[in-house]
Formats: C-alpha cells, sequence, structure tokens
C-alpha cells in the first residue's frame, strides 16, 4: 500500500499493495505505421492459447481500427469518459484522475463490458475518422481523413489494475520477468480484473468459469524466446524484449533505444496510471491532436524523429527497424555495422545480422543474349 | 468512517441472536419444503452491505435472511430463505449467479472476525450456488446450452465442461488454460462449495467437498437447504456437534444486482448456535 513513482505520467500513483519493479520487465513496440491489420498475430494467439469452449470471442491478441475500432465496443471512449474531461497534462507530467485512483467503494476505476461487447472485433474495420468528400485529396502529412490500424495484447503494466482489484489475490506479476498471469487456481471467475482493466485485456471464459488474459507466451520467453503474435508479424511491425526504467536505460537495448533514447514508441493512454508495456511508435498520418489524446504529449517528438527517418536522417533507428520480426530469438543488445544491423543474446553472442540495403541487381530489359524481351517481374 | 458508523450502528440495534438446531431422527431432507423443518424455530437476521474492504456494496438489495437450522447428531442442516426479486442462476459474462453462504468458527468464539475470519481465527464457509444448481439440474452451462443457435466449428480438444486430452501438444495449454484444478472445480455432483478462510481474500476450496444443498426459488423467495457433517474425516472441522454451542454468520449475493465476491449482503453479527443433543 502506497504511492510509487510512475515514469510515464512523471508522478506517483496510488497501489493498494506493496510495489517492487520486477527484476526485467516484458515490453513489446509496435510500428504502427506498417499495420496492415492482416491479424496474422491475432490467429497465431488465437490457435495456440485460445481455441477452447468458452473463448470463441476471446483475442488476447485483437488488430482494430482506430477511430471507429473497438473491442469490447467503445473500451477507450468508456475509458476517456471515466477519466473525464480533466485529462491535463502540464509538460510531461500528468495532472488528471488515473484509473488507480479508485472511488470511496471501488479499488480501480472501470466499466464491465457486456456479452455482446466482445462480439464485434472487426467492427468498424477500415472506417476512417469522418465521411470522404467527392474530390478530396490527400497531400501532406498528417491527413485530415484518416485512419490507423491498432494491435492490442496485454500490456502487462508495471502496476497492474487487474492485480489491484482482484479481492482474492489470484492475480501475480512475475519477478522473474513482470509477465502478469491469472491464477486459474485461485480464480472464482468475480470479473473484477474484467471490469478493472482499462484496455479490456482481461476476459471472462464462462465455461471454465475463470478469467483468461494474455500470458505474454511466458513458456517462450522463459526459453528466450519472443511471443508468438510478434514473431509470426508479416509485416515486421513487432519488437519483444525487456525495458529498463528511464534511469537505467541502456543505448543497447532496443526497446530502451526506441522508448527512452529516442522516445518513438510510447505508451498507449498512459493516463490510466498503470505504465502499460506495449510502445507505440505512432502513425504519422494521423492529426497529432488524436495522438496525444492516445499516446500522451510525447507523441509530437515521436512522429518528429520518424518524419526524419524517413529522411534518412536517424539511421540508428532505421537500422534497428530492421531487426523486427528478424528473428525469434530476444534481442538484448544491437549494435549497427556500415551496412547492416546486428542482434545480440543475452551472453553478448550473435543472434541475427540483417543488411540495411539488399544488391542491387539490374536486368536489362532486353536479353541480348537469348534475345527475348523480360516483363516487368522479378 | 460513515462505513464504520453503520457498522457499529448495526451491532448496536442487533441483540443477540440466537439459532436452535433442532434435534431430529433420521436423514434430513435436502427437500426445503420437507415437513420436518416446520419443527425447527426460525430467527431472522438482519443483513447489509459489505463496506469493510473494496469493492463494496451501499445499497443493500437484501435486508434481511430467515434461517433454520436442524441436525440428527451427524449432520446439521441449514434452511435459509431470503427475499430475491429475480431468479439469476448463471454465472455468465457481466451476468451473476445469486448465492448464500454460512460461516462458523473453527473455534467457538465471537473473537474471530466476521470478515471471514483472521490469521490463526479460521472460519468454515459452506457457499451454495445457484449456478452450480443449475448446471446439476439442467446440464453444464456450456456454449450449446446457453447460445443455442450459436454455430461453431469442432473443437479439436477442449471437451465440456472444460478439459484439454492429456496428449494435447501445447502442454502449457494444458496447465494453464484448462487445468485439471478448474476442472474438478467445475465438476463437483454438489452445489454446496466447502471453504476455509483466514480473512478477506484467502478463502480457499477443502480438498475434500462433502457438504450437499439444494436451493428452490418460489413466489420471490430463495428457499436454500444446506448440510454437512459435524466431523468429515480427513479433513479439518470446526469444533462443533451434538450438544455445544458455536456461532453462525450469513451472506447472500444477487446475481442480478452485480453481486459476487466481495460484493455481498452479509450479516454483522455472529448468531448463537446452539446444537441440541
Amino acid at each position: 500500500m502506497g504511492k510509487f513513482y510512475n515514469w510515464q505520467i512523471k508522478r506517483e500513483v496510488p497501489y493498494p499493495y506493496e510495489h517492487r519493479r520486477p527484476k526485467r520487465q516484458f515490453a513489446v513496440v509496435m510500428d504502427l505505421n506498417k499495420c496492415i491489420a492482416c491479424q496474422t498475430c491475432t490467429v497465431a494467439c488465437k490457435t495456440t492459447w485460445t481455441p477452447g469452449r468458452g473463448q470463441e470471442y476471446q483475442l488476447w491478441n485483437n488488430v482494430e481500427t482506430k477511430p471507429n475500432g473497438f473491442y469490447p465496443l467503445g473500451w477507450d471512449v468508456k475509458l476517456m469518459e471515466l477519466l473525464g474531461e480533466d485529462q491535463r497534462w502540464e509538460g510531461d507530467t500528468y495532472k488528471g484522475k488515473t484509473v488507480l485512483d479508485g472511488t470511496d467503494t471501488e479499488t480501480v476505476i472501470g466499466w464491465m463490458p457486456d456479452d455482446l461487447d466482445w462480439t464485434n472485433p472487426n467492427i468498424g474495420e477500415d472506417e476512417v475518422n469522418e465521411p470522404v468528400e467527392v474530390g478530396t485529396v490527400l497531400e501532406g502529412l498528417p491527413h485530415p481523413i484518416w485512419m490507423f490500424y491498432l494491435p492490442r495484447i496485454c500490456n502487462h503494466c508495471t502496476f497492474p489494475a487487474c492485480v489491484a482489484a482482484c479481492p482474492r489475490q489470484a492475480i501475480y506479476k512475475r519477478e522473474e520477468d513482470g509477465i502478469v498471469l491469472i491464477d486459474p487456481e485461485r480464480c472464482e471467475g468475480y470479473q473484477e480484473c474484467v471490469k478493472a482493466c482499462p484496455y479490456k485485456k482481461s476476459m471472462f471464459n464462462y465455461v471454465a468459469r475463470i478469467s483468461q488474459k494474455c500470458i505474454g507466451c511466458f513458456p517462450r520467453v522463459e526459453k528466450d524466446l519472443q511471443p508468438q503474435c510478434v514473431i509470426t508479424c508479416i509485416g515486421k511491425i513487432r519488437l519483444m524484449g525487456f525495458i529498463s526504467p528511464p534511469e537505467k536505460a541502456k543505448r543497447e537495448n532496443p526497446i530502451d533505444f526506441l522508448v527512452h533514447i529516442k522516445k518513438v514508441a510510447l505508451p498507449l493512454y498512459p493516463q490510466t496510471g498503470l505504465e502499460p508495456n506495449v510502445y507505440y511508435i505512432p502513425p504519422i498520418n494521423v492529426p497529432l491532436k488524436f495522438l496525444r489524446q492516445m499516446f500522451g504529449p510525447g507523441a509530437d517528438h515521436a512522429v518528429k524523429t520518424y518524419m526524419a527517418m524517413r529522411e534518412g536522417k536517424e539511421p540508428e533507428l532505421q537500422a534497428l527497424l530492421h531487426l523486427f520480426g528478424s528473428t525469434d530469438r530476444i534481442v538484448y543488445s544491437f549494435a549497427v555495422g556500415r551496412n547492416e544491423v546486428i542482434g545480440y543474446d543475452k551472453e553478448g553472442k550473435e543472434i541475427v545480422r540483417v543488411p540495411l540495403y539488399e544488391p542491387f541487381q539490374v536486368r536489362p530489359h532486353k536479353d541480348e543474349r537469348i534475345g527475348v524481351v523480360r516483363q516487368d517481374i522479378p | 468512517m460513515r462505513v464504520l458508523l453503520g457498522i457499529l450502528l448495526l451491532l448496536s440495534v442487533s441483540f443477540s441472536l440466537e439459532l436452535v438446531s433442532k434435534r431430529v431422527k433420521g436423514e434430513i431432507p435436502l427437500d426445503p419444503f420437507a415437513e420436518v423443518w416446520k419443527r425447527a424455530k426460525a430467527v431472522t437476521v438482519p443483513l447489509a452491505g459489505q463496506t469493510v474492504t473494496k469493492p463494496m456494496v451501499v445499497e443493500s438489495p437484501v435486508k434481511e435472511i430467515t434461517v433454520k437450522s436442524l441436525n440428527n447428531g451427524r449432520e446439521i442442516a441449514f434452511l435459509l430463505i431470503w427475499r430475491d426479486k429475480t431468479e439469476d442462476r448463471f454465472h455468465l459474462i457481466n451476468q451473476f449467479s445469486d448465492a448464500v453462504a454460512v460461516q462458523i468458527p473453527y473455534i467457538p468464539s465471537t473473537e474471530v472476525p466476521i470478515t471471514m475470519g483472521d490469521k490463526g481465527k479460521r472460519v468454515l464457509i459452506l457457499h451454495w450456488t445457484a449456478f452450480r444448481q443449475e448446471n446439476l439440474e439442467n446440464g453444464y452451462s456450456d456454449v450449446a446450452k446457453i447460445h443455442p443457435n450459436y454455430a461453431y466449428d469442432w473443437y479439436p480438444h477442449a471437451k465440456p465442461p472444460y478439459r484439454y486430452p492429456e496428449d494435447w501438444a501445447n502442454q502449457y495449454a494444458l496447465a494453464y488454460i484448462g487445468g485439471e484444478k478448474v476442472f474438478r472445480k467445475n465438476t463437483f455432483k454438489t452445489p454446496v462449495r466447502e471453504v476455509v478462510a483466514e480473512g478477506f481474500g484467502s478463502s480457499t476450496w477443502k480438498d475434500v467437498q462433502t457438504a450437499e444443498g439444494k436451493g428452490v426459488y418460489k413466489d420471490g423467495r430463495w428457499y436454500v437447504v444446506i448440510k454437512r457433517r459435524f466431523v468429515v474425516e480427513n479433513s479439518s472441522n470446526p469444533d462443533w456437534g451434538p450438544g455445544k454451542t458455536t456461532y453462525v454468520t450469513f451472506a447472500v449475493w444477487d446475481g442480478s444486482s452485480g453481486h459476487r465476491g466481495a460484493r455481498k449482503v452479509l450479516s454483522y453479527q455472529w448468531v448463537k448456535l446452539k446444537i441440541e443433543r
């Protein structure tokens, strides 16, 4: 019980249990500029963990369209309502209400989705923010007409609302990697975690009658392997690793580099106060007003840095993005060579080496040797 | 502070209640409308929302519970009757089941906190739930029963109510998602579970589950019988039996008010239970 420092909102948050940061903290970075909502991650997770009875509409990993898609229905709109209009930032410090502030009768400020709220995971898919007028031309960034895809898993928060709300202490955060798990033997299906989690990543299985959630593929993480959703991503938008608190950030740690050094990857709704540990590189086509609400005041800097990278002014960052989806093993550190980026394991042994530029070959339109004309195919 | 005052007020108005467990011969029927229950004297116990720990229930939808008790020297039974406008027999997504519980301290003393005991002050809780009874009476509340028109493919591995075959390739799913203990908890042949607790949040299923029960919803009231042997072998038992005096408290969950777990109404005082010899 006490107040603990949350670096994402630069202030303390109340927490009902004694809190110590885990030895390592599970974290994933997702580049939203690259997600195409192919749902390969969703299917990978589904077939691995949730093909059972009562799990039909459980998507521990889901991809929704923003601003009009939600799983469950309206989850972030409800969150914004609950936190109220007073979501003030003074510089980098959040001055508004967090869900951990609770009420006189509740540990956590939350809401409970209904049965049907979970049954439209693809609602609003591909819808843009507002109707497009005939003749609209999109020039420059950000776009006035926009949408983007938001892939979501459990944030394995530093201050999990589910842990705080469970009256049976059936949920715990692991010391070794910060992964948050529900103990299926202690869980009685009260769904307090479902109500408390602002990201709605705790779900009730009415057949097993226990709540279930993303387990961070802990059996893989224990073997230094990245989770299923990360390694199957065909757009290579994800990288899983371990994040340090900002004062211990290491430049060579890819997650630290993206979150703390370059500050290009941002937490989702940091105003919840939970210190969520999935970090998003915001989509540059989206107006900053929306991005600030969703990812906090760091959005401006993140978009600027990403734009600079596109112009070749952030070679190290650009190189690191090549490591995404390049290996199924957890990359503890990285280094950038002349034309390659190298990933290392826990012991500092090389696990992957990715070229930054593929060798470029030019084949003439007409092959004089055999006297044929090549079509425009590889 | 307001909460504390409320509790004190409740304690002061409710002078000590006494429930006598009438001694009868032969088997005690589980039917709440059995003739034999007419021989037991009823006691009405006031109930109030749980306001000691979060999450709380401030407005209590159930104001009182009427209790009777019988014993036959070997077993003790309670008949619990309370008003409830809705019959809630399912435990689904954001839908909760009606339930009732009797709490007995291991050591017969009012020193044991009514808040599910305390460290070293253990309590036994006999917890009847409507959804468990629904499963026993009308078949397990599986997908096909809850959503009869639901179209689904073949489930490769999850056998109802919920168990993966032992040779399932993902052994972690077997252990973590659909473990043996979860399966066991869902397949007991009784709607009453036996739980021990040493304070809020500590309640734990007993390994040996012997309590029986039956609930009937009639004319806006639940009539629930809960029965257990005084002494269950190979298990821990409270210090109770014929000729002894102990204490009991009661809790009621109203499913349609969203009650579950800590969200409940309870009697904020120990009721003296005299067990006839």
